[in-house]
């Protein structure tokens, strides 16, 4: 295991030397930059969103910012926004030094920013919501006919295709994105930062997005792209920055013979940082099989597509993949809070299927959530409601009727012990608590429930060193209980440490469940969607 | 000893932001009486004494603080479900037509009609409650214009009841229904005062209501208003208990109609709530959503109303003043809102630093 990892990171020091090569000599080509960031330093709450990032953005480009959730992609084109300041570094627009205080000091450097959430006043029409913010020529008369036939020659030249008269409750989601852009290339702006853009968008609407791009692009106009998406980036970008957990792991130009598992594997690789006991444990009987699962996410969009896996008793599968492949999907079908559209679960003998959410918790699945804070957690709450928020209606909490102060507060103050919560005590408000903390707390409700099956979703994500360290213990603490896990990590260390198997989802589909034996190199391959003819599903 | 210190000073600090905002309102108040030509402290005293003066006063002040109370109370469980229930009238009235239609028109021993007349208040109240709850649930509609609209529907309805089907044949064409038996009435508790035994009913639900929150019911309500996603992961249904919460919520200002009725009017007249409703909103909030809070700020408000009308005769001060100190109680209440978030957002802002 560990020569792979050595391996993997001479590698990327390869790469990234490669790279550097090839900006020097396309720097000859164009001398000023649109956007330089130099050395970018931000921290929240003492932990680094950005460390030292360096960031270029070329005039008529498309610049792929490529990273995991909290990677921090969005901190760094908020500091470029005028959203957050940065505690140091530089930030040079077309080569002058600038400081950017705020969005409005941004926008008169001519930078757009086109929000994952639209910022549209939802009963005006197209054109007035344009309006908004820019000063009319004739003052105190709006010079609606003006800025209405310039919205059309916009939309005509970049092939925006958006009614001027329309009034935005009526456009689609693509064409509300398509409101922002104008807005933004309305207001002059050279340099474009969409983050997450094809998020909310079909794939339908995501082509023609691109095809949009690519025009804007062509007139000299500079784009950021922010997102975890590889297909995109190969699609659409000239270059690509790649980000993990704050510090960026390369740059590099994107030409067709760029792959996705290049970018996958300074996405998601590291470096091993510790050694874990109580990996060997006896394996049981199946706790829970998946048949062909089918499932739509809200959109309508075909989420999860034919899936079908099994875990036993005291095994931990872990299912890696880039993130909105349909993990989040297949956590909340688990835990009884998504509808399917076809396939079969079963917990041991029962199907899952027809239970309510109650009702898979006393079948005893329990679930460490993705986002702590808003489904995990309610953060205004102390820590002692927090804790019993599963198990409030047991009797070692409730008798016939009320919820029994005293036994509340024995079963924090036994939790806080057992889980090292660090907590002034136990009717702190959780929101005060640090992030590693407030994570303890999920573990000690989810595990102290004795759980058949624990689906933990990136359950380190966003943690310092020492609290991943004692969350990934944990979690082999249950699989020695003989708990099944179902691990759900964009994280391939942290796949690698704990599975017995490694299941890889992609587009919502398994692309096949092999041993940690495998390798790096072949799970990047799969999470990119590579399927190749042998050696998968040997396990499976 | 310790356990007891600690109650109190967590007390205190809840208690704190109400007195202040109560204190700021009554003195921004007083300049006004003052810029007005008015002896601000001798108007104070006046409207205390009109509240509190002697027995019969007093026994004013409970009266109307019976109603204000159980209505705040009501409209405090859909508020900590993060429900704004602002139908107080409506639903109180739904519970005195009930409550008259029972009591006027089913011909049953007055023992069985009595209670059979506060179950239909109830479910009267429980109906209209579910209706907005399900609305809320199912179709997403915002309970705020929903329970708004209500109050109008209702009122206009309790109009038409008046006016025409339960008009009083002897009445000489007054809006107004037949009184209820005398026998049916709640007794006074005082003689010579108006003061009934409703309040004792008012004190139970107010047992009722403390209790409540400590049970698995009170806790799935206060953890959907919360947050929904929360709820849903911990297996609590969100929708059964939007629901739920709106039946409770309405129940009880249907209870209050019911009181209103056996205790003081005793038929059903036009408006018959008057601004009721509005006052038991601002109680729910000046009494931070607690049982025990909201029991101090419904006496307050009802001593507002009580002794502002004695301060109106004797001191000649208008009545309208006790809306202005109500109005500014609320702005009060909520700049200490505002004013927590201002604190966090510099907190966090600190700590992103």
């Amino acid at each position: 295991m560990y020569l792979l990892w050595i391996e993997l990171s001479r590698v990327g020091t390869m790469f990234n030397f490669m790279t550097e090569k090839a900006i020097k000599e396309a720097g000859k080509v164009i001398e000023k930059p649109l956007v330089q960031m130099i050395q970018i330093k931000k921290t929240f709450s003492g932990i680094p969103a950005n460390d030292c990032v360096d960031f270029t953005l070329k005039e008529g480009s498309v610049h792929g910012l490529l990273g995991e959730n909290g990677a921090g992609k969005t901190t760094l084109m908020n500091i470029l926004f005028g959203l957050y300041e940065p505690d140091s570094g530089k930030v040079l627009i077309k080569g002058e030094p600038v400081k950017i205080h705020s969005p409005l000091d941004a926008m008169n450097l001519k930078i757009g920013m086109v929000h994952q959430h639209f910022m549209l006043v939802k009963t005006l029409t197209v054109t007035e919501n344009i309006m908004l913010g820019i000063k009319s020529t004739r003052t105190p008369f709006l010079d609606t006919r003006m800025i209405r036939n310039r919205i059309i020659e916009l939309s005509g030249k970049y092939g925006l295709d958006i009614d001027p008269d329309a009034k935005i409750w009526q456009l689609s989601v693509g064409q509300q994105q398509r409101v922002e852009i104008l807005t933004a290339i309305f207001k002059g702006a050279d340099i474009l930062i969409l983050d997450e853009p094809t998020a909310v968008l079909t794939p339908g609407e995501s082509e023609d997005l691109f095809s949009i791009l690519r025009e804007l692009r062509n007139s000299g106009i500079g784009i950021i792209l922010i997102s975890h998406k590889l297909e995109e980036i190969l699609a659409i970008a000239d270059e690509v920055t790649i980000l993990r957990n704050g510090v960026k792991t390369g740059e590099t130009l994107v030409t067709p013979s760029t792959t996705k598992q290049e970018l996958t594997r300074m996405m998601v690789g590291r470096d091993v940082l510790f050694n874990f006991t109580g990996k060997d444990v006896n394996i049981g009987k199946e706790c829970l099989s998946l048949d062909h699962l089918c499932a739509i996410d809200d959109r309508g969009v075909q989420v999860l597509q034919d899936v079908s896996f099994s875990i036993k008793d005291g095994e931990i599968l872990g299912l890696a993949g880039v993130d909105g492949n349909g993990q989040k999907e297949l956590c909340q079908i688990l835990t009884g809070l998504r509808k399917t559209t076809g396939g079969t679960i079963h917990l041991y003998d029962q199907d899952l299927l027809t239970m309510t959410p109650k009702q898979c918790i006393d079948n005893k699945i329990f679930h460490i959530p993705e986002d702590r804070q808003k489904s995990g957690l309610i953060m205004d709450w102390d820590v002692q409601k927090n804790l019993i928020l599963k198990n409030y209606d047991s009797k070692s909490i409730s008798g016939r009727f009320c919820l029994s102060e005293q036994r509340i507060g024995e079963q924090a103050d036994t939790m806080i012990q057992e889980y090292n919560i660090k907590t002034p005590g136990r009717e702190e408000v959780v929101k005060k608590l640090s992030g590693g903390n407030q994570q303890k707390i999920i573990l000690a409700r989810e595990m102290e429930g004795d759980p058949e099956l624990l689906i933990a979703s990136h359950p380190t994500r966003g943690l310092d060193i020492g609290a991943m360290e004692y969350v990934r213990q944990r979690i082999l603490d249950q699989k020695a209980n003989g708990a099944a896990i179902l691990l759900v990590s964009a994280d391939l260390e942290e796949i690698f440490q704990l599975s017995d198997r490694i299941a890889v989802i992609y587009n919502g589909r398994i692309m096949g469940i092999v041993s940690p034996d495998a390798g790096i190199s072949k799970i990047g391959m799969l999470m990119a969607g590579i399927m190749e003819t042998e050696n998968v599903g040997v396990d499976a | 000893m310790n356990i007891i210190i600690k109650r109190s000073k967590t007390m205190a600090k809840q208690i704190w932001p109400s007195v202040l905002a109560i204190f700021f309102a009554l003195l921004l108040s007083g300049f006004l009486l003052f810029a007005t030509g008015h002896n601000p402290l001798r108007a104070y005293a006046r409207l205390f004494d009109g509240a509190f003066g002697n027995l019969n006063r007093f026994a004013e002040t409970l009266v109307k603080t019976i109603p204000i109370l159980i209505i705040a109370l009501g409209t405090s469980v859909a508020f900590k479900c993060k429900l704004w229930n602002i139908g107080g009238n409506g639903q109180y009235t739904v519970g005195a037509i009930a409550a008259v239609a029972v009591a006027v028109y089913v011909p049953l021993p007055y023992f069985i009609r009595i209670p059979l007349s506060l179950v239909a208040s109830i479910v009267a109240g429980m109906i209209i409650g579910g209706g907005v709850g399900l609305l809320r649930a199912k179709m997403n509609a915002n309970e705020v214009i929903t329970t708004l609209m209500f109050n109008y529907i209702i009122m206009y309805f309790l109009s038409w009841l008046v006016n025409g089907p339960m008009m009083d044949p002897e009445g000489f064409g007054f809006p107004q229904t037949q009184l209820i038996p005398d026998q049916m009435k709640l007794q006074s508790i005082i003689p010579g005062t108006r003061l009934h035994f409703g309040l004792f009913l008012a004190l139970i639900i107010v047992v009722v209501a403390f209790i409540f929150w400590k049970t698995r019911t009170g806790f799935r309500i206060s953890l959907v208003g919360e947050s929904h996603e929360v709820a849903q992961a911990s297996g609590v249904s969100v929708q059964k208990h939007i629901v739920l919460t709106m039946m409770i919520s309405a129940a009880l200002p249907a209870i209050a109609g019911w009181i209103d009725v056996f205790g003081i009017h005793g038929r059903l007249q036009e408006n018959l709530p008057g601004e009721l409703g509005t006052i038991a909103i601002v109680v729910a909030l000046l009494g931070g959503l607690n049982p025990i809070g909201i029991v101090f700020a419904s006496l307050f408000f009802s001593a507002l109303v009580v002794g502002g009308s004695t301060m109106q005769r004797f001191e000649g001060v208008p009545y309208s003043l006790v809306g202005i100190i109500q109005g500014l109680v609320i702005v009060f209440v909520i700049c200490r809102v505002v004013y927590e978030e201002f604190k966090e957002k510099r907190r966090v802002k600190q700590l992103v630093h």
